[in-house]
């Protein structure tokens, strides 16, 4: 069996749906932060698999910057849920509603 | 020191002393006197050297605002007419603060009065000094603040409350067609400058117009209580005697007069015509509504309306020179009444009614012969300075109309009727009341600027003798009178009738009258005729009745339109249909970071569901 680019998109499908649900499902922000990142790298694999495909490097150019962005935003993510467990002593999002109208 | 830095002092020293006298805080009541009367001690010094360095007339003006290509000015013009009427209100008020020091030596609220005299001398000279119309507007509602201010100066007195918001609010209804004059005026000339007026309106007399002409006098009506704004001035008697001489007699209310004169070239015939006949009938109206009143003071509030009746009967008639002749001896000998009847007063303890008087003759000899001569000088007696401006308003009103002649004539023989009553009840006799035979006379302060009062009423008619030049207009108005065809004849007839007007006045008021009456004896002989006059036409009552009746259901149903339709409607009704709204998109509000999420996925899912066209 060869792998061709639908093999690809099943997987990396695969992977953003477990991203989403860990995203809708799980309370713990920190597995929330770990979803968001699966999500990132679901992109990121399309993208390479697309690039492939095409015999073009646009996507795979794409992905560095992905990946940059994915680098920083864990930086600043990390850094707000410490914050966050100094002021609130939790990292629960069921117990973080304060914006509950 | 130049003239600009002059005019400009003369014009921001009662300012400071205003505002001087405010912050003297705690030590007000020790110096407030002698700090505004020092003041009017210098500006009096200063309207001299003025006068003395100042030849022709000087016109200064710099930009206030733009707005656009339109441009408002603001700047000092001082002519002969203004520096005639300069001349006149730095003597007055200077012998009137004097008399002040004296009068309100015991009134707790001195700082106040004198803050608020200084504050109407600073609105005043404004007024002379101004060069357009929208400075004039701008001062003459600062005279008209500091009227208000000071009529009511006794506030805990419920007739002073309600005097100050009468002269207040009869005012505005006069400014406000001012206002619109002045604005039509701007619109049609393109500037409200005077002296450009002046050569606009003769370059093109077809821009004049009667409309603008009648909405510019309302400010005079107001101002110069002139019927049918006349309602104000006897109320604003409620005020202390030396602001009624000083505003409410010798200067506010000439300020409408001499608005007049300012303006005079852009007034059609239409309009001088309304103001000679309103003006002769307010002169002979107001003397017999000065047969009803006892209050000194109000009998000389309306004395004051006559007056202002014939200057403005002679403005109408086109002798402007004469109308400030008359206004200024007016002012000397109207101040000297006013006064004389502060001084009684203040003898009396605050005993106004003059039937409570009566005998004070002996016991305040000088009072009483400066009230005498001020009494003379107004009926024009021969000799004092009554005598010179009413005769050549008598002389010109002949020559114009007989109507209006034997209108004024009339009026003459009033004025003389009720300042004999005036005088014969208060003066002579015995006294009536505690306070009266009790009264003394007045303290040195008071008594000086009585008597120098009284010296100017005497002679101030002499116009050829006023110094600096002043009064020109006078002159050429008096020349053109002298050469009038039949001269000769008209003067001898208005000789002979002005003096039988007050030979008879004065007489028969001492026939009917008696002297040091204790009761009135026109209510007791003829109450009909009394209450007849003390109605005065019902015009506070047709006023009344139009407030009652008229404007109050207008202004419920503004307020109806105001509460239910605005306010109910409109805007509480907006603001709940978007607090249902708010009140729906709350529920979305859960507070779960998961749902959210969710819903943005659904979002997405819609959006991505739009981009592939299955909706």
């Amino acid at each position: 069996m060869t792998i061709g680019i639908n093999e690809f998109i099943i997987v990396s499908s695969l992977l953003f749906l477990v991203g989403l649900f860990g995203v809708i499902f799980r309370r713990n922000t920190i597995i929330i932060y770990m979803s968001i990142e699966l999500m990132l790298n679901a992109i990121n694999l399309a993208l390479v698999a697309f690039s492939r495909y095409n015999n073009a490097m646009d996507g795979a150019i794409f992905v560095f910057f992905i990946m940059t962005v994915a680098a920083a935003e864990v930086a600043v993510g990390l850094a707000i849920i410490v914050m966050l467990y100094r002021q609130k002593q939790t990292v629960l999002v069921n117990e973080l509603n304060q914006l509950k109208g | 020191m130049d003239i600009l830095t002059n005019l400009l002092s003369i014009l921001f020293l009662p300012l400071g002393t205003s505002l001087l006298i405010i912050a003297l805080g705690k030590y007000r009541k020790q110096y407030s006197s002698i700090v505004a009367f020092l003041s009017s001690l210098a500006a009096l010094g200063l309207s001299y050297i003025l006068l003395k360095n100042m030849s022709g007339s000087v016109h200064y003006s710099w930009e206030w605002l733009a707005f656009g290509d339109s441009k408002f000015y603001i700047g000092l013009l001082l002519d002969n007419i203004g520096a005639t009427m300069l001349a006149m209100v730095s003597i007055v008020a200077l012998c009137i603060v004097s008399f002040s020091t004296g009068y309100m030596s015991e009134d707790a609220a001195k700082g106040r009065f004198f803050a608020g005299v200084a504050f109407f001398m600073f609105s005043m000279t404004g007024i002379i000094l101004a060069d357009n119309l929208i400075m004039i507007f701008l001062f003459w509602e600062l005279v008209g603040f500091s009227s208000y201010l000071l009529i009511g100066h006794y506030f805990q007195k419920e007739e002073a409350k309600s005097a100050s918001k009468k002269a207040f609010i009869v005012n505005r209804v006069g400014d406000f067609g001012f206002l619109i004059g002045i604005i039509l005026t701007y619109w049609q000339f393109g500037t409200t400058d005077l002296e450009l007026l002046s050569i606009k309106a003769n370059l093109d007399p077809s821009l004049i117009n009667s409309f603008v002409g009648f909405l510019l006098i309302c400010g005079f009506i107001g101002k110069s209580a002139q019927f049918p704004l006349h309602v104000w001035l006897p109320d604003a008697m409620a005020g202390p005697t030396p602001v009624s001489a000083l505003i409410h007699a010798a200067t506010m209310v000439a300020a409408g007069i001499y608005l007049l004169i300012r303006v005079e070239f852009i007034l059609t015939s239409e309009v001088l015509t309304y103001i000679a006949y309103s003006g002769a009938f307010v002169a002979l109206f107001a003397g017999f509504c000065a047969f009803a009143q006892d209050d000194i003071k109000r009998i000389l509030a309306y004395s004051t309306l006559s007056q202002l009746g014939y200057m403005a009967a002679i403005f109408g008639m086109g002798y402007s020179g004469i109308a400030l002749f008359h206004l200024i001896t007016h002012a000397f000998f109207k101040a000297l009444l006013f006064l004389g009847a502060g001084a009684v007063i203040h003898a009396c303890h605050h005993e106004q009614s003059i039937f409570k008087m009566g005998g004070l003759f002996k016991k305040m000899p000088i009072t009483a012969i400066t009230f005498i001569i001020g009494t003379l000088a107004l009926c024009g007696v021969y000799g004092f300075s009554g005598f010179y401006s009413k005769d050549a308003i008598l002389i010109a009103a002949n020559d114009y109309n007989t109507t209006l002649f034997y209108f004024l004539v009339l009026g003459a023989l009033m004025t003389a009727g009720y300042m004999g009553r005036l005088i014969w009840i208060v003066f002579f006799g015995k006294a009536n009341s505690e306070a009266a035979s009790s009264a003394q006379e007045v303290k040195v302060v008071m008594t000086v600027p009585l008597i120098v009062l009284s010296v100017f009423a005497v002679f101030v008619g002499l116009n050829a003798y006023w110094p600096f030049g002043l009064g020109a207009s006078i002159v050429s108005d008096l020349d053109h009178l002298h050469h009038l065809s039949n001269y000769k004849d008209i003067h001898k007839w208005v000789l002979i009738l002005g003096s039988s007007a007050w030979v008879i006045g004065l007489g028969f008021s001492l026939i009917f009258y008696g002297r040091g009456s204790s009761d009135d004896r026109l209510q007791v002989k003829s109450p009909k005729i009394h209450a007849f006059l003390k109605d005065r036409l019902w015009i506070d009552e047709i006023y009344q009745f139009y407030v009652n009746n008229i404007q109050k259901p207008i202004t419920e149903f503004l307020s109806f339109a105001d509460e239910v339709i605005l306010r109910g409607i409109i805007v509480r009704g907006g603001a709940g249909l978007v607090g249902i709204f708010g009140v729906g998109f709350r529920l979305l509000q859960v507070g779960k970071l998961n749902n959210y999420v969710l819903w943005f996925f659904v979002g997405l899912l819609l959006f991505w569901l739009y981009g592939i066209d299955l909706f």
